[in-house]
């Protein structure tokens, strides 16, 4: 087990994919904003690659375990130290009773940290997930973020944890992190000539757009639409009098790009799963994580457009990472 | 430079109703609409909900969950184990199994909600609101919704509430909070519409019933909320599944399920959530039923409603000249 000492900015309880098969109930997946480095933390310490762990967003979690195991660090690099030294990521490494693990805020690049514990995290299965859903409360340790005082169980590890000691990730394989992510999309379900004008799908593949702060779980506000010939209709009809209103529709959630009046809005993880807004383009399964890393009033997203069989080869490109082969 | 075509495949519609359109939403969603033009329609969803019962039926490998709405449907599928080429094929083939109206029935269960209005505990979310967030709201009149609601639509207070206990309301489908169901009136005559809050409360009870738009929800937890509040209903949504009702899932509503408000005290309402949280007792009212949309259509063409309707209309539109704006 592990005791909370400090709960940093926003520390959550997250596994993979999240809770799926609930969107008409009016709940969203939540999971791990970066399934990536959640999926490499876990494969490091030798779990099954869907385990929970911790998402650190932000930085300054602090915490004591209780017990002797092996953890494993991914992410955003926010200078993680165990008792005052500075310890490796990507790489599985042994903590022991006692030991005070404790990380700086996010790092130059990237927004979240993901901690890895052999055997995973032992909180309640909620609907067939451990995922904290922040914007509903429930899931997770509590339906909330960590505090000070909280006490985390561990499940079981899958292997004895002296074997995994030393297990690390191959250099070649870590992601690139930036502060200008290049994420890939695929258009719909609301584009031209019907809703958005030719020039309005242009504009929003032709510049980066900064993330606002205002940016969370649910959705990640981007820059304003600056343009005036945005859309295609004089209003919403019967959806609304913006015309960028709809009558309401389930949104791809996550991942898609919300046209909320001129507000461009990513919908992520606890985001709504329904509602009465168009949305123009949706991130391909491939790239979800890299707005789990866009760091809010900091990092910009361009978005380039593929066609399917591009979206095909990325998952195929992505998913072939989570293998022992992959380890050194 | 890539084209910005969405639209995947199109399906001409039956008798009276719309084109069925097939659009892309990223690589992992199809969105099956139904016409171009954005209306409110409930024979759409009819129809929809009648798809869609017949596609999950076939336990179709690689689809994940649909999530069907008023005039479309949103299909959540994993590309790697079916293609969206053979997704569509599939539901093409269903659509055209429909070959008229007559053919379109749905299993709809009539779920008996008791009511109190204007009840102590959503009269607090509302003076919560005026003190905290908008303390000259013109939607809160003598502490409550309910005046405005009536005014918004040219009706008296005990028309809109014999309104809302007249008719069925009929849940197009789930989403945007956990459990809820947005509701439409089954009879045209009783469509009252208004404005949603302007900010947004930030707190509403349990059980708390309100009207955003055309729209009736049933608040299932507590939250913040835009709907215009007239009463306090049971619970309709349980996270910890003690009730024998909520043990398989923690929901109430399913798509296409109709509720039924019946007039009752707020002291009856207090005790039901005893017999629904702490005893477990409580003997939710539900009917099995469905909708013949052809029978349906016969009632609402009908120049009896057709001519209530208009009325209604004729009086909102008056009414809107005067009602205060949010």
């Amino acid at each position: 087990m592990l005791k909370v000492i400090n709960g940093g900015i926003e520390s959550l309880v997250e596994d993979y994919p999240g809770r799926l098969g609930y969107l008409s109930k009016g709940m969203a997946p939540a999971g791990a904003m970066d399934n990536i480095a959640l999926r490499f933390a876990n494969l490091i310490v030798g779990n099954p690659l869907t385990e929970a762990g911790l998402e650190i967003a932000g930085g300054y979690f602090e915490a004591e375990f209780g017990t002797n195991t092996v953890i494993s660090i991914t992410g955003s690099n926010m200078k993680p130290t165990i008792n005052g030294e500075p310890v490796p990521m990507y790489e599985a490494i042994e903590v022991r009773e006692g030991d005070v693990l404790k990380f700086d805020h996010f790092g130059e690049t990237g927004f979240r940290s993901y901690i890895g514990i052999a055997g995973g995290i032992d909180v309640p299965i909620y609907l067939g997930s451990k995922s904290t859903c922040l914007f509903g409360n429930y899931g997770g340790y509590k339906g909330r973020k960590l505090q000070s005082g909280d006490i985390l169980n561990f499940g079981k590890p899958s292997k004895n944890i002296r074997s995994l000691i030393g297990r690390k990730l191959k250099k070649n394989i870590i992601p690139e992190y930036t502060n200008e992510w290049e994420v890939k999309v695929m258009c719909g379900p609301n584009t031209c000539p019907d809703y958005i004008t030719e020039e309005g799908m242009d504009y929003l593949f032709s510049h980066p757009f900064k993330i606002q702060l205002s940016s969370n779980r649910s959705a990640y506000r981007l820059e304003e639409i600056k343009i005036s010939n945005f859309f295609a209709r004089e209003d919403g009809g019967e959806g609304g009098s913006h015309p960028s209103n709809i009558i309401d529709h389930a949104y791809g959630m996550p991942g898609a790009l919300n046209i909320c009046g001129n507000t461009p809005v990513l919908l992520v993880a606890d985001g709504p799963t329904l509602g009465g807004y168009i949305c123009a383009f949706t991130i391909i399964k491939s790239d979800l994580w890299k707005i789990g890393q866009g760091t809010p009033g900091r990092d910009l997203v361009k978005f380039v457009s593929v066609s399917r069989e591009e979206a095909a080869e990325e998952r195929r490109k992505v998913e072939s990472l989570f293998k022992e082969q992959s380890l050194v | 430079m890539r084209s910005y075509d969405v639209i995947l495949d199109i399906l001409s519609g039956i008798e009276n109703q719309p084109e069925i359109l097939f659009r892309q939403v990223g690589d992992r969603f199809l969105q099956v609409e139904y016409g171009r033009v954005q209306r409110a329609y409930l024979p759409d969803s009819f129809r929809i909900q009648a798809i869609d019962r017949k596609v999950n039926s076939e336990n179709i490998e690689g689809l994940i969950e649909t999530v069907p709405g008023l005039r479309t449907n949103l299909f959540h599928f994993d590309p790697d184990i079916i293609t969206i080429e053979e997704l569509i094929g599939i539901i093409k083939n269903i659509e055209k199994e429909f070959k008229s109206i007559d053919d379109v029935v749905i299993e709809s269960r009539i779920i008996h909600l008791p009511i109190a209005f204007e009840d102590s505990e959503t009269k607090k979310a509302v003076e919560k609101y005026i003190r905290e967030v908008r303390p000259d709201a013109p939607n809160v009149i003598d502490g409550y919704n309910l005046k405005y609601i009536a005014l918004c639509n040219g009706v008296t207070v005990d028309e809109a509430k014999k309104m809302i206990l007249s008719t069925e309301w009929y849940n197009s489908g789930g989403g945007f909070w956990p459990g809820g169901g947005f509701f439409w009136p089954m009879d045209p005559r009783c469509a009252l519409v208004v404005p949603k809050y302007n900010p947004p409360r930030t707190w509403t009870p349990e059980g708390a019933v309100g009207i955003g738009g055309p729209c009736v929800f049933t608040y299932t937890t507590p939250t913040g909320g835009g709907y215009q509040l007239f009463g306090r209903t049971i619970p309709t949504f349980q996270f910890s599944q003690k009730h024998p009702l909520f043990r398989e899932s923690p929901f109430l509503y399913r798509s296409a399920d109709r509720i039924k408000f019946h007039e009752t005290t707020e002291e009856e309402i207090l005790k039901i959530y005893e017999h629904v949280h702490d005893k477990t007792d409580y003997k939710y009212e539900i009917e099995e039923g469905k909708i013949v949309v052809k029978e349906y259509l016969d009632f609402y063409n009908s120049e009896e409603v057709q001519k209530g309707a208009q009325e209604l209309k004729r009086k909102q539109e008056e009414a809107k000249k005067t009602a205060p704006k949010l």
